[in-house]
């Protein structure tokens, strides 16, 4: 609409100019004398000779009359030839005036041609001037127009497809359905909207790979230690060399597939985010179950769980259980005390052993990614077990405390209680 | 020093509906107090219902430990716990449950004969209750279809309290009510509470909440905050005002 509006003004403008230059083309450059307004003029200057001084114009005209001896009689404005010889060079129209048969004076009418030429110039200027004017501003608002809808639109796409190549696909491209680059944009914009879903989707993809190899892996670990443990006691009571042998053999390679799903799962977790946490109210009895299931070695004596409802994410929560009981055993080797208390807002579940603890330096960094106690010696481990399980706590609102016991570590895993803020 | 009277430790009530578990109350530590007008407030499925059954020993707790005058009544079997409630509780109901085929003062008899077998005292004490709310002599002897709405509310108040409980539990008992019948009931548990009884009233209406002198406010199944009123005369501006900030900050 705009485009047609600026269109429009800018045809009219060089109507106006070539109307103007026609007219002054097509105008007489000299306009003719007015034969009848002359005649009157002459007549009534004649009528009037003998009381010029009372005599009045009424043609429109301007002249002078002189005499016979060149004296001005009468003159119609100031500032006209007054002389024949001004008359001649301003080619005025020159009459006799008669009264009687006799010539008595001179009516000189003054030629305005020149008047009226430089009245017609200076009209076409204006009118010229004026059409320019318009022409200029027609231009300038159709170039400001073309900028804002052709030329903007392209440096927008521009930018656009340098967020894209530089993978930014969140910023959409902005549209206008009136704009004739619109439908064109729109395109622009579908195409980085598809490719933002597939780009989510392949993240997904990759995320739920990730999460499943770290999940797989993680929960591989504890079917894996019971493997080696029920093959530790085989081997503590075969009699035959032979079995022993064997039972050495499923340790060796219980082992190496620990190994290995720890590189697994390490080299999942790190470019895995997160793994997920979905706490929810639980049962406190729940977690006798939880503990006996972590404790496949038997080595501790599950107390009464007080009744109440938590709020955690049972999966992970055995995961944590699994975790610090698979530490004992290994780093410790010891019989387990377990003790559950129901504070405030949590309930703490502590699992200590006695097995001489770390030291108090190293006590704050066990949590941390890939840090292990001095003492793990030959142990194999990745270090992340207790950075882990401290992430699935954080999670569900608890955590998990560390302290040196009397004779062993003290884990204490403080589970929130539901609706308790 | 207030007496409790009613005590909670992490009280839970789950229920399980096409095998999914609801926990419809968490973990709530509750005290209540005798004299206490305390009123349990909160949006719909807040569990204020569930509470006030749990409380008066007419639901068992999922978890955790009621005591009523310091013994345990959550471990009681039923039978053990509808004595309970037949000696100790009373109960006024939104729908208020009277037998149609009875009159009136018969209502009432029939839940004072069942802890007391002295019909002339039973019958003295509902003549004096009838009075303190104000139901007349004649409409004793007429049939529930046969007295108001706001009648009916009362008379069921005076079956509640014809065995004299500790605590009388009002579940929205003005809720099927218009507004000055509502009034009324209202101003007879005040009236009640003026004596002495210990009152627990679940509601969500605002007016009825006000005459409470402890607000429990309930969300998703816990008790997100309590307001003390007793301090506020009844109809004081400054007891709706604070109660109205109490209401506003629980987000109501």
């Amino acid at each position: 609409m705009r485009k047609w509006i600026y269109q429009g003004i800018l045809l009219l403008a060089f109507a106006a100019e070539l109307a103007a230059l026609f007219l002054f083309a097509g105008e007489d450059a000299v306009r003719r004398q007015d034969a009848v307004a002359v005649n009157e003029a002459l007549q009534s200057v004649q009528d009037d000779w003998e009381k010029m001084k009372e005599h009045k114009n009424q043609t429109g005209l301007d002249y002078v009359v002189i005499d016979a001896n060149g004296a001005v009689c009468f003159r119609t404005r100031e500032g006209l030839g007054e002389s024949v010889n001004d008359a001649v060079l301003n080619r005025d129209t020159i009459l006799d005036v008669a009264s009687g048969k006799k010539i008595v004076g001179k009516l000189l009418i003054s030629n305005d041609s020149n008047y009226i030429w430089k009245e017609q110039k200076r009209a076409a200027a204006m009118i010229l001037a004026a059409a320019v004017c318009v022409q200029w501003m027609a231009c300038i608002g159709y170039g400001i127009y073309l900028k804002r809808t052709v030329i903007k639109p392209f440096e927008d796409l521009k930018g656009f497809a340098e967020r894209v190549a530089g993978g930014n696909l969140d910023v959409p491209l902005a549209m206008d359905r009136h704009n004739c680059f619109g439908v064109f944009t729109e395109s622009f914009d579908l195409m980085r909207a598809e490719l933002k879903k597939a780009r989510i989707a392949e993240a997904r993809a990759n995320a739920s790979k990730k999460e499943l190899v770290a999940q797989l892996s993680h929960d591989i670990k504890t079917p894996v230690a019971s493997i080696k443990a029920a093959a530790e006691v085989g081997a503590a009571l075969a009699g035959e060399a032979r079995i022993r042998s064997n039972y050495a053999q499923i340790i060796s390679k219980a082992d190496e597939v620990n190994i290995l799903i720890t590189n697994l799962f390490t080299s999942a977790l790190e470019e895995l985010e997160e793994l997920k946490v979905m706490p929810a109210d639980l049962e406190s009895r729940e977690l006798t179950a939880l503990l006996e299931r972590a404790d496949y070695l038997h080595r501790a004596r599950i107390p009464a769980v007080p009744s109440c409802l938590l709020f955690a994410d049972r999966l992970r929560l055995q995961q944590v259980f699994d975790n610090i009981f698979a530490n004992s055993y290994k780093y410790a080797n010891t019989e387990i005390e377990t003790a559950i208390c129901r504070r405030d807002g949590t309930l703490d579940v502590t699992i200590r052993d006695y097995g001489g603890g770390v030291s108090a330096e190293e006590l704050p960094a066990l949590k941390e990614k890939f840090r292990r106690g001095s003492n793990a010696g030959q142990v194999e481990g990745a270090g992340l077990g207790l950075y882990i399980c401290d992430y699935f706590m954080k999670q569900m609102h608890g955590e998990i405390i560390l302290c040196n016991g009397q004779d062993g570590l003290e884990v204490t895993v403080r589970i929130p209680l539901s609706g308790v803020s | 020093m207030k007496e409790i009277l009613l005590q909670t430790e992490k009280l839970s009530k789950s229920f399980s509906s096409g095998g999914i578990l609801q926990h419809v109350l968490k973990n709530i530590d509750l005290q209540l107090y005798k004299g206490d007008f305390t009123v349990i407030m909160g949006a719909s499925g807040a569990g204020k219902s569930t509470l006030l059954y749990a409380l008066s020993g007419m639901d068992f707790p999922t978890l955790g430990t009621i005591a009523f005058a310091d013994k345990t009544i959550s471990n009681r079997n039923p039978d053990e716990l509808a004595v309970f409630r037949r000696e100790h509780c009373g109960f006024v109901f939104q729908q208020i449950y009277l037998i149609d085929g009875m009159s009136v003062m018969d209502n009432v008899l029939s839940a004072g004969l069942l802890v007391s077998k002295d019909k002339k005292s039973v019958v003295k004490r509902a003549r004096e209750l009838f009075e303190d709310v104000g139901i007349s002599e004649e409409t004793l002897k007429k049939f529930p279809t046969q007295i108001s709405g706001g009648e009916a509310q009362r008379v069921g108040i005076v079956r509640a309290l014809i065995n004299s409980p500790e605590i009388l539990f009002a579940d929205e008992p003005t809720g099927a009510l218009n507004s000055q019948t509502g009034k009324d009931v209202l101003d007879t548990l005040t009236k009640f509470n003026g004596q002495g009884q210990s009152i627990v009233m679940v509601t969500h209406d605002m007016r009825s909440a006000r005459r409470g002198n402890r607000i429990l406010y309930l969300k998703d199944g816990a008790v997100l905050g309590e307001c003390e009123l007793g301090k506020y005369v009844h109809g004081d501006r400054a007891r709706h005002e604070k109660l109205s900030a109490f209401l506003g900050e629980m987000g109501w």
